[in-house]
């Protein structure tokens, strides 16, 4: 039983490659989700302009691509918040010489960077939800 | 074994071979160097003399302003000088500066000997000071680059004479240094790390490295394909940004501020980064919310890539697309001020001690906040429309420079400065200088938000006297002067001979970081013996840390080989995997940049062949360096070597596990990033333009197109396929791919040439054929290359270099053919199907 916990330890906080790009998912997402809304807006505005049936089709649709990335970012910050463990030990320092400090920054990190995200993603599809044109 | 004394004699033996391992060279030899030290003060000490060129511009633009009708200066010399005003302070200033703190910091913050290619930074600071002597030499001249810092078409494309070419060709070459700046320094903050300095144990000096590197990467490469671009219009008359043959001065503007805005944040956060350090040392201790900095670091450096419309606001895009980038731009400031907040948190909780670098930092955040206040007003549209082009714009711009870098990097200087030179500055006259540049600096720019405000326009040589601007303008240039009376007496005191002046203490200011663990008077040699890592302010948490060092009691602690060597460890815990040899002093690096400059420099005036031969020669240079100096097959018997401790290393690393894998990785990172920029032209002249491409046109032939990348897919195939069997051991199999594969790339370019050149595109006709063209040639460019590596690793494997145990060179080359691989499949569909379909 005592091994079985040590193994499970071991391989949680093994040395995952992952977890150094986890930091970088949430961010990606807004980066995603920010070239989409410029360049469908951009497209639309520039080839089909004065439709309003394709602006209309348009914000439809990228405020559904906005849900996908809320989406995409909760869950990001949903693993973050799972690695991170916050309510096992209240640790939010890291600041030890251990695996687990490392594992559990990287997923603190990654948390913080998902509500930033998040917030981005929200500004970022203000427009959409309020601009009726192009103009 | 920590606690195991060394006995004296292996102690002195051990400091004796560092010693002359490390040793600078001496007379004109001391060019040579490529140490991290004399590298990192060359570089700091020449962006400091640009800084003051690029000041006295200043300066005398404000003199010419100081009176209303004034003719102090002519109307094509001062743009001329706002030019470059703006153009030396970014890229001659700024980033380098950035650089060469980075340089110098780096190995001391980790404890290590020195950055992973020491020769690549030597390279970087020669082609940055050729090129910074190129570009701000031509306003001795008369024939400085006049269209303003971001070179507008049609202004700059259409400017006579030589100035823009400078501007262009100048500042591409001094970019490829920063960009070599960054695979260093990302490789060393990856890399180089101490044992068992884990990522969440990093200096945060560090992180911001990391983050400011990887922006760098994907910040520069848009500009480098927009000067690649106008640079064919400049010399060539391919219409990329002509409109009367379906060019768009707008995807200049674009691609000149997709790099532009992430660049002020490249500015911002490695100032801020010297706060991040001197800040817990002013408290006494350790940063409150580490991971929240993290957070800002990297949040900052993602937002910041959605911001760069805000300086086209008054362009004409719509609306919605103006909303997205206005909206970006606000939130960017929560993970700014974070950072901020996290400061004051710190210094709240701590006890401070006022010293003269904190007084720097408070200065900074005073007049940062201010300028972050205007930033989140002209963020928004409806404002910009008002204020853009106004002296309100400079007002801002300055305030969150000088905030944002300036008095951060002078708190940085004053701090640091013991471990540069082992002496301190004056602690009397940094408060005059700090009180010189404080109030100057607001005298100067406080006035401009209202001339600004007022209506006066950016860039106007003078005005009239009618509009009541003259008492506001007066003030700013003796605000100007008062700020220059700031750098001219820091500058006494920075560059007074200090020969009778005492030794500085080691840790002069009592900080926590490794850093200080320098040594007093000057070792070459970085770090005594590597440490080991157990806490963020090891000075303050390990005790008798810095003894243990001293002592060589840690890894590392001798060179009975006299051969240069670091550390390497893994991205994340920092466990030990190499022992690196670093290179040492040589001429080639110099050589190297000589003619890498010439290849940029000759063609400003049109002289093509002497530009060819320079960059053969300068081809010549850099594979001369590689073949003798890296990737080195360690002698028999000495590929392990013992690190001390018990700790065994090989000296031999390939793949992942190497440092040249990443440097190859996040070069190529870059270079992807251009190259998608050139594709975004593509895509946004076919949404900009209703003609594009134009009715009835010719096409790239899909035949010669398809075989082209089919040959080019397979030659990539081949390299891949010998990097495979060269580990399994079959060495005669690895040798005939290695001969086929340059064969199907020399194959395969020829026929993507012809599919370009065999179809009639005339590309000086239409925006059409010129982009093709310029996809097609930066195809070929990339797989020519690609040649010359794979005829290298062929030569490696005939003459012994690369052996199936030793195959770096195959790893570093087949990771430069995936790239190009993806770069080729890309480029055959953009030229070959998108026109079809589009």
């Amino acid at each position: 039983m005592a091994k079985a916990g040590r193994d499970e330890e071991r391989r949680t906080f093994a040395e995952e490659a992952d977890s150094l790009w986890l930091i970088t998912f949430a961010g990606s997402i807004w980066a995603v989700h920010f070239v989409l809304c410029y360049g469908a807006t951009a497209a639309v505005c520039a080839k089909l302009g004065g439709d309003a049936a394709a602006i209309a089709t348009l914000r439809l649709a990228l405020g559904g691509f906005t849900l996908l990335a809320l989406a995409g970012i909760a869950l990001v910050a949903w693993r973050s918040w799972v690695q991170w463990d916050f309510l096992d030990d209240w640790d939010y320092e890291h600041d030890m010489a251990e695996k687990e400090d490392r594992h559990e920054f990287l997923g603190h990190a990654s948390f913080l960077i998902s509500i930033i995200s998040f917030i981005g993603v929200i500004y970022v599809s203000l427009p959409v939800l309020v601009l009726e044109t192009c103009q | 074994m920590l606690a195991k004394p060394v006995d004296e004699e292996t102690r002195e033996r051990g400091a004796d071979e560092l010693r002359q391992t490390w040793k600078t060279p001496k007379g004109f030899r001391y060019w040579t160097a490529v140490n991290n030290s004399e590298i990192g003060k060359w570089y700091a000490l020449s962006a400091f003399f640009f800084m003051m060129c690029a000041g006295v511009l200043g300066l005398l633009i404000r003199v010419q302003l100081a009176v209303p009708g004034n003719d102090f200066l002519s109307a094509d010399r001062f743009n001329q000088f706002f030019t470059m005003h703006g153009s030396a302070m970014m890229f001659l200033f700024a980033v380098p500066m950035f650089e060469a703190i980075s340089i110098l910091l780096l190995p001391g913050l980790l404890g290590a000997r020195d950055m992973p290619f020491p020769r690549l930074s030597a390279y970087g600071f020669w082609c940055f000071i050729i090129g910074g002597i190129f570009v701000m030499g031509s306003i001795l001249f008369g024939v400085a680059p006049n269209s303003g810092w971001f070179m507008y078409p049609p202004l700059a494309t259409e400017a006579e004479g030589i100035g823009s070419d400078i501007w262009l060709l100048g500042l591409s070459f001094i970019e490829v240094a920063s960009i070599a700046a960054a695979v260093e320094l990302i490789v060393g903050v990856l890399k180089c790390r101490p044992p068992g300095m884990r990522i969440n144990l990093m200096p945060l000096y560090a992180w911001y490295v990391l983050v400011v590197g990887g922006m760098i990467l994907f910040a520069f490469p848009p500009l480098i394909a927009g000067d690649f671009l106008f640079e064919l219009q400049r010399s060539f008359d391919w219409p990329f940004f002509d409109p009367e043959r379906g060019g768009d001065p707008m995807l200049w503007q674009h691609l000149f501020w997709i790099f532009g805005h992430p660049e002020v944040y490249i500015i911002f956060l490695p100032s801020i980064a010297i706060a991040a350090m001197v800040v817990p040392t002013a408290a006494q201790r350790p940063i409150v919310g580490y991971s929240w900095i993290v957070l800002s670091a990297v949040g900052t450096g993602f937002l910041s890539f959605g911001l760069w419309v805000h300086h086209m606001f008054t362009t004409g895009l719509p609306s919605m697309s103006l909303g997205f980038f206005s909206a970006a731009s606000e939130a960017v400031v929560i993970p700014t001020g974070i950072q901020l907040f996290a400061f004051v948190a710190t210094l709240m909780v701590g006890r401070v001690k006022m010293n003269l670098p904190m007084l720097f930092i408070s200065g900074a955040l005073a007049i940062f906040t201010a300028g972050g206040l205007t930033g989140v007003m002209v963020a928004l549209a409806p404002f910009d429309w008002q204020a853009h082009d106004t002296y309100f714009i400079v007002a801002h711009l300055h305030y969150t420079l000088f905030g944002g870098m300036v008095f951060p990097l002078m708190a940085g200087i004053y701090y640091f400065f013991p471990i540069f030179t082992k002496k301190t500055l004056s602690e009397r006259t940094g408060r005059v200088v700090f009180w010189l540049m404080f109030v100057g600096f607001n005298v100067t720019f406080m006035p401009m938000h209202f001339t600004g405000l007022m209506g006066m326009p950016r860039r106007v040589y003078t005005y009239p006297s009618v509009l009541g601007w003259d008492l506001l303008n007066l003030i700013s240039s003796v605000g100007a002067f008062i700020v220059a009376a700031g750098f001219v007496l820091f500058a006494v005191d920075l560059l007074r001979p200090r020969g009778k002046q005492p030794y500085a203490p080691r840790n002069p200011w009592k900080a926590g970081t490794l850093e200080w663990s320098h040594y007093v008077p000057e070792e070459n040699w970085g770090s005594r013996s590597v440490p080991y890592i157990t806490s963020r302010y090891p000075l303050w948490e390990q005790e008798g840390i810095v003894e243990r060092m001293d002592e060589g009691r840690y890894y590392l602690p001798d060179a009975p080989e006299l051969k240069r060597e670091t550390l390497v460890t893994t991205v994340l815990d920092a466990r030990p995997i190499q022992c690196l040899r670093v290179t040492g002093p040589t001429w080639i690096t110099i050589l190297a940049a000589v003619f890498t400059g010439g290849a940029f420099i000759f063609p400003t005036f049109h002289w093509y062949p002497p530009a060819i031969v320079c960059g053969g020669a300068a081809i010549a240079c850099v594979i001369y360096w590689l073949w003798t100096a890296t990737s080195q097959i360690p002698e028999k018997d000495k590929d392990m070597r013992d690190a001390g401790l018990s700790l065994r290393l090989p000296v031999y690393a390939s793949g992942p596990a190497s440092v040249g894998w990443w440097g190859v990785w996040i070069t190529m990172l870059g270079d992807a990033t251009a190259f998608a920029s050139l594709v975004f032209g593509f895509v946004f002249y076919w949404t900009a333009k209703p003609d594009f491409p134009p009715t009835g046109t010719e096409h790239a032939l899909v035949g010669y197109l398809m075989l082209g990348v089919a040959a080019l897919v397979a030659s990539w195939g081949s390299i891949y396929g010998a990097r495979v069997v060269n580990r399994q051991g079959k060495v005669a199999t690895a040798r005939a791919l290695l001969v086929a594969a340059p064969l199907l790339a020399i194959v395969g370019s020829g026929l993507f040439y012809l599919s370009v050149a065999n179809a009639g595109l005339e590309p000086a006709s239409h925006v059409y054929p010129a982009i093709i063209w310029a996809v097609m040639i930066w195809t070929i460019v990339h797989t020519g290359g690609g040649v010359i590596m794979q005829c290298y690793c062929l030569a490696g494997a005939l003459f012994g270099k690369v052996t199936p145990e030793h195959d770096s060179d195959l790893w570093n080359v087949t990771l430069y053919w995936h790239f190009v691989c993806l770069t080729v499949v890309v480029a055959g569909l953009t030229i070959g199907l998108m026109p079809r379909v589009m």
